[in-house]
């Protein structure tokens, strides 16, 4: 982490760094559009990971650089799925318009919720926000005329996107959406972790009490950018909404939380890249051995995390670093 | 490792049979969705079996049809991943028919799929009643709760039983049996002293007990989902003393075949309106029961079973007919009667449910001591009741 905050101060460098890194978000989604050609048959399933993908962004704003544990991180991505389902069922459903309710829904359960969870730190902080996700599960349980409680919200038809592309059952219009929308995501939150409010929330991370001493409201800007989460987290799910036409209990379930953390591990956490890769490895890995083997796949998975936690706690994407250091060792 | 070598020869298979042109005996393919892993996956294992049964005693093909069947994991309530599971049997293995399903969120998300690409699906469990009116080609070979619960409230009120309480979990289908068992017990004359709707998470059922029987009612009507809270809740029942004091326990599915043994003795004696019993007394379940037994030693078969049973029925039906020109196949089963292992069944023409016998059973142990839903009284060709009432 201190490395990190190092990284950032000279100029020079920095200019560097952005060229190499704009580099590779360009094979980043060259990549995600030659994915599309080559797998035309799993569409569903990649359209799910970019889903998934901004998600595991989101909660990397939180955990990776504002250093907050959460285990409620599907609290703001169901609330943006309801909204915007209840949103396309009821209102309009426009796919843009939706996406700017979920966005909406998830940032306001994000700031009333963060007045109380930002002024906890650690396994209470940890314990509380496990309970709002419960109370929002069972308030959307219980509220069935809305919701459709354990149904699921039904009868989400949305319309084209942009009054052009339709959603296909190919799930091509779905991809294509869902990475549009990453894609902005991505560049928003990778403004925001340049910006010196970015820097604001490393800071707090590696030292809160540093942070307040030089002036700095640290609780509310911990609400500050577990709303920006939530808004985005909010996003994630009111795409899911869309292209699955369905919402379901379980976009507000703790199965969903600890996954998108396990992602985020595995990945490597204070890096967006880390969420990106994190999610990919970890659902491909899920979908091929699910596949290949429906009835034992869920080993593979145990021994994927497993091999993460002893080897490469840092995540995948600490895995060159590791490397490097080996190899200068040995020199 | 065995089966991971057997799914890759299968998918080896898969690729070579799609390789070669359409023959007279080509293969169709059906894909199975259910939870082969996690803590539903009891469910993906008694479909497997019986469908495999159910090979094994009618073959493999059907018409001239050659029929392979490729199963997919949902884990649990899971519509996004179900709905990309179906897409990619759709797109990528080339399935004219789907089958399993055993949550309503997992089926309701695949409704907009099948309708578009006209695919005929058959749900071997999920139970709401909407689901089969969300698209034509859904066809339902369990049960719904209406269709059981009603037949329980007529059969109590017919043994003097005049108040009740019902206790349910809060969750989609607990809704349905209150609903249901309310609507049909009130209509008869009958009074409700109390509902109590108990938290999915729920435990320690004691507190429940007590509120119940310090009202003693007559009966107590309860819905659970199958396996611990079940199991939890008849303990309380038998500890609470409502046994002593006289209040029947009413239930549907709570004495599931699998999870019989583990409730022990305390099960015995308790009254329920189901559909499927594993002791139902006929040839076909006998020949069923027997078979499952030979082929997969140490299992039972439960109303998952059966309903993945006559799934397969309906499925060799459709392709037996048209093959894997699917389009019209739905209309081949509309009406379609037949003898299944759970008694006489036929599917509704216009709802596309499943109409069957209701039995009133009540458990007991076997001559060779096992404990079983003993049927005592019957119902006969019940429809689905949540369709036609509401």
């Amino acid at each position: 982490m201190e490395a990190d905050i190092i990284r950032h101060k000279p100029a020079k460098r920095l200019g560097g760094i952005f060229s190499r890194r704009i580099l590779l978000d360009i094979c980043l989604i060259s990549a995600a559009i030659a994915f599309f050609f080559i797998f035309p048959n799993n569409l569903g399933f990649m359209t799910r990971v970019l889903v998934m993908i901004i998600m595991v962004l989101s909660l990397d704003l939180v955990l990776g650089y504002a250093g907050v544990a959460t285990l409620g991180h599907a609290a703001l991505f169901g609330s943006g799925a309801y909204a915007a389902g209840i949103f396309a069922v009821y209102i309009s459903a426009n796919p843009l318009l939706g996406l700017v309710v979920g966005a909406l829904a998830g940032a306001i359960i994000a700031f009333f919720s963060g007045l109380i969870l930002m002024r906890a730190t650690g396994l209470t902080l940890l314990m509380l926000s496990i309970a709002v996700a419960q109370v929002l599960f069972e308030l959307v349980n219980s509220e069935r005329d809305l919701t459709g409680g354990s149904d699921g919200l039904l009868g989400i038809d949305m319309d084209p996107v942009l009054g052009l592309y339709a959603f296909d059952f190919y799930g091509k219009t779905g991809y294509w959406y869902a990475l549009a929308v990453l894609v902005v995501v991505f560049i928003l939150l990778r403004v925001f972790v340049a910006s010196p409010f970015g820097l604001v929330a490393r800071g707090i991370h590696a030292s809160p009490e540093r942070m307040r001493a030089i002036g700095t409201p640290v609780y509310w800007r911990l609400i500050t950018i577990y709303t920006l989460a939530g808004g985005i987290a909010g996003i994630g799910g009111a795409v899911s909404a869309q292209v699955t036409e369905l919402v379901s209990l379980e976009s507000l379930g703790f199965n969903l939380s600890a996954e998108a953390m396990i992602m985020l591990i595995l990945g490597g956490i204070g890096r967006l890249y880390g969420a990106i890769f994190g999610t990919v490895i970890f659902m491909t890995v899920h979908h091929f051995a699910a596949s290949v083997d429906p009835f034992n796949w869920l080993f593979v998975i145990g021994i994927l995390v497993l091999l993460v936690v002893y080897v490469v706690p840092e995540g995948v994407l600490g895995l060159p670093e590791k490397l490097r250091k080996h190899l200068g060792m040995a020199k | 490792m065995k089966k991971l070598f057997a799914a890759l020869s299968a998918a080896s298979a898969i690729g070579l049979a799609s390789a070669g042109p359409a023959l007279a005996d080509h293969t169709v393919k059906v894909g199975i969705i259910a939870p082969f892993s996690g803590p539903f996956a009891i469910w993906g294992k008694q479909f497997q079996e019986a469908i495999e049964v159910y090979v094994a005693q009618n073959g493999e093909s059907a018409g001239g049809h050659r029929i392979e069947f490729v199963y997919k994991d949902s884990g649990g309530p899971n519509p996004s991943g179900t709905k990309a599971l179906a897409q990619e049997l759709v797109i990528s293995d080339g399935v004219d028919y789907l089958g399993g399903f055993v949550f309503t969120p997992n089926a309701l998300a695949v409704a907009p799929l099948i309708d578009e690409a006209q695919i005929p699906t058959v749900i071997f469990n999920a139970a709401t009643s909407i689901i089969v009116e969300k698209s034509d080609y859904f066809v339902r070979t369990s049960f719904s709760l209406w269709q059981v619960s009603v037949p329980m409230a007529e059969w109590a009120y017919a043994q003097g039983i005049r108040t009740a309480a019902i206790s349910v979990t809060d969750y989609g289908p607990g809704n349905d049996a209150e609903i249901a068992f309310k609507t049909a017990f009130e209509a008869l004359g009958g009074t409700v002293v109390d509902t109590i709707k108990m938290p999915l998470a729920t435990t320690d059922f004691a507190p429940f007990m007590q509120r119940i029987k310090d009202q003693s009612p007559d009966a107590v009507f309860g819905f659970l989902p199958a396996g611990p809270p079940s199991f939890a809740y008849i303990k309380a029942y038998n500890e609470n003393g409502l046994r002593e004091a006289g209040i029947e326990f009413l239930g549907t599915g709570e004495m599931d075949e699998t999870t019989l043994e583990a409730i022990g003795d305390a099960a015995i004696g308790i009254t329920t309106a189901y559909h499927y019993s594993g002791a139902h007394p006929s040839e076909m379940n006998q020949a069923f029961t027997d078979k499952i037994d030979e082929m997969f030693p140490g299992s039972v078969t439960n109303l998952a079973s059966v309903g993945a049973y006559d799934g397969a029925h309906i499925l060799y039906q459709m392709i037996g007919a048209v093959g894997s020109e699917r389009t019209e196949a739905v209309d081949v089963v509309r009406g379609l009667a037949w003898e299944s292992p759970r008694g006489p069944v036929s599917i509704d023409p216009v709802t596309r449910h499943i109409t069957q016998n209701v039995y009133i059973r009540r458990v007991a142990r076997d001559e060779n001591g096992r404990l079983v839903n003993e049927e005592f009284d019957v119902i006969e060709a019940v429809p689905d009741l949540g369709l036609v009432e509401n």
